[in-house]
């Protein structure tokens, strides 16, 4: 393929017609939810503008942001890939491996210098010098910032890049960074979920490349388009939330007639994600859909903010299974056998005094 | 038992107004709060759409915390714009190394039974300002600001979004922040229990009818010397 090519050109060299064109920028205009009058944009976007090239890394991760990614349906990713972007790195994609591959890095980084998207997916180690990740015989720290240093933007892909995953969670033995924590210099998008949901990615990078920005961010710097509500907001069992209609065992009645999971420690109340209206797999379900409490996984240190299965969260420093209940309750017993104590003295005291 | 000498009226109406909406609001706050984090109630029969059960303890929380807030604004209020000496805070300057001195030190030394008289104030003695200062107004402020910015996640891109969604990144996330608010909310129960004992032991002890003046206004001074 031919260097700097744009959309509509590879529309036309694949034999497909100017029909087929439109239809498709009108579909990725409805699934980045644009008003109708800027259809025109997208088009012209797709027309003149040549593909974006991207780099893609891979840190201290699970290659769950990948996988998902390969499964967009709205664009589908084979599109994106191939046509909308020139994905020019990316050691899980790319056929080439080695030295040629770490050429095609450089050279993108030479020719596209300022005007390339790094996408980062997972952790980077920063403990001992980063030597916890090794890609291309560097480390993964010095590889990010070398590559970020001429990006345009940066897109930190899953909860891994975004936030930190399980790698950082307590108590975190390799030093594991979020992109930001690394990057301070260069616009960043945080797309969090472990992994993302596949439009979502897809979606953000068709923002990227028709608009030639990052799409508006929230105060967490996750696109609002995707990140604005919590599950629970749009979650199709709200009903028996508001009802006081909980499931209270996996193996009970309640279970099975779908009732809210709020007391199986569901965090839907605190995530925000898009699982509750875009959903998995195209549209086939979502955790909450299939009887399963959401995780979190969108959220900053979801990990620490365990067990799944209770709503309040474990106090690690004070013992496994100390909860901000317990603490409360010692202390307010602490409190009263304080106060009792204290009683106590007084009436030996004044009976004392009274003696005397 | 000694003669009431002087009666002095301490707590003035809207004081004591104050003192009984926040109690009540309190109470009603803690266990609302409690229950929504740890719904027990038996689900309803019938359909979940024409159920109400839990919205309704969220419903309460958030009526009454209206009101709570409210109330501790309008005593901010009244602190600031009053004439009344005792409402005023005046006596609180724990900024200056003097709060900190011997009448701080002598208060404490009593609590420890380490003196045998009892320092007597007519409000609050520099002990009870600083737990007052610590449990109720920084306490009360978490707990508003918190309870504000989970209350702005019910309505994205509102005011109260843009006024108090700020806090939400301050505590790493969703979840943080309601953890936070929950933990703080077990100052209050701490507070009661040292606040309801402090009060019937100074009762008992300077027989200052201290007990008595959040409903009648009056304290009181009796003939002889408090002592332990």
């Amino acid at each position: 393929m031919p260097d700097k090519q744009t959309f509509a050109e590879v529309f036309q060299s694949r034999g497909l017609s100017r029909r087929d064109f439109l239809k498709f920028c009108s579909l990725t205009s409805v699934s980045l939810g644009l008003a109708p009058s800027l259809l025109p944009k997208v088009v012209h976007a797709m027309e003149t503008k040549p593909r974006t090239p991207v780099i893609w890394l891979h840190g201290l991760e699970c290659t769950c942001c990948t996988e998902s990614f390969i499964r967009s349906s709205h664009p589908i990713v084979g599109d994106m890939v191939m046509n909308m972007i020139s994905l020019d790195y990316d050691e899980t994609l790319c056929a080439a491996a080695g030295h040629q591959l770490e050429e095609v890095r450089r050279k993108i980084m030479k020719e596209y210098k300022g005007q390339y998207i790094l996408a980062v997916e997972g952790n980077i180690p920063t403990k001992d010098d980063g030597v916890y990740c090794m890609i291309g015989g560097d480390s993964f720290l010095n590889v990010v910032k070398e590559t970020a240093a001429d990006a345009a933007a940066v897109i930190a892909w899953g909860a891994c890049a975004s936030f930190g995953c399980v790698q950082n969670a307590k108590p975190n033995p390799t030093g594991a960074k979020p992109v930001a924590d690394v990057i301070k210099d260069k616009p960043i998008v945080k797309v969090p979920g472990c992994p993302p949901i596949a439009e979502v990615m897809t979606g953000v990078i068709t923002h990227v490349h028709t608009f030639g920005k990052l799409p508006e961010l929230d105060r967490m710097g996750r696109p609002k388009a995707f990140y604005g509500t919590r599950i629970h907001d749009k979650c199709y069992r709200r009903a028996f939330y508001d009802a006081g209609m909980f499931v209270r065992g996996f193996d009970e009645e309640s279970t099975r007639k779908g009732w809210c999971l709020y007391k199986m420690g569901c965090k839907g109340p605190t995530t925000y994600n898009s699982c509750s209206k875009i959903q998995w797999n195209e549209g086939t379900s979502f955790p909450i859909g299939s009887g399963h409490p959401c995780i979190g996984c969108s959220e900053p240190g979801f990990w620490d903010n365990g067990p799944f299965y209770t709503r309040l969260a474990d106090v690690s420093f004070l013992g496994t299974d100390t909860t901000a209940d317990k603490i409360g309750m010692v202390a307010v017993g602490a409190a009263a056998a304080g106060a009792a104590a204290h009683a106590a003295v007084t009436a030996v005291k004044k009976k004392q005094h009274d003696q005397e | 038992m000694g003669r009431i000498i002087e009666e002095i009226y301490v707590w003035r109406l809207p004081v004591r107004v104050y003192h009984w909406v926040n109690a009540l609001s309190i109470v009603a706050l803690l266990v609302t709060g409690l229950y929504i984090a740890a719904p027990m109630i038996n689900p309803p029969l019938g359909e979940a759409v024409w159920q109400h059960n839990f919205v309704m303890w969220r419903y309460v929380h958030y009526c009454v915390a209206f009101v709570f807030i409210g109330n501790f604004l309008y005593r901010m209020y009244y602190a600031l714009l009053s004439d009344d000496h005792y409402a005023k805070f005046g006596g609180f300057r724990p900024w200056s190394p003097a709060w900190w001195g011997t009448p701080f030190k002598e208060q404490v030394a009593s609590y420890l039974f380490l003196r045998k008289d009892e320092p007597n104030y007519v409000g609050h003695n520099p002990v009870a300002a600083l737990a007052n200062f610590i449990f109720i107004f920084c306490g009360s402020t978490f707990m508003i600001l918190t309870g504000l910015a989970m209350y702005a996640e019910n309505r994205p891109g509102s005011f109260l979004d843009a006024a108090f969604g700020w806090i939400l990144p301050l505590f790493g996330g969703s979840y943080q922040l309601h953890y936070a608010h929950h933990l703080a909310a077990w100052l209050f129960p701490l507070y009661v229990i040292m606040h309801l004992y402090a009060v019937f032991r100074h009762d008992i002890v300077d027989r200052t009818s201290v007990t008595s003046s959040i409903i009648t206004g009056f304290k009181h001074k009796v003939e002889d010397e408090a002592t332990v």
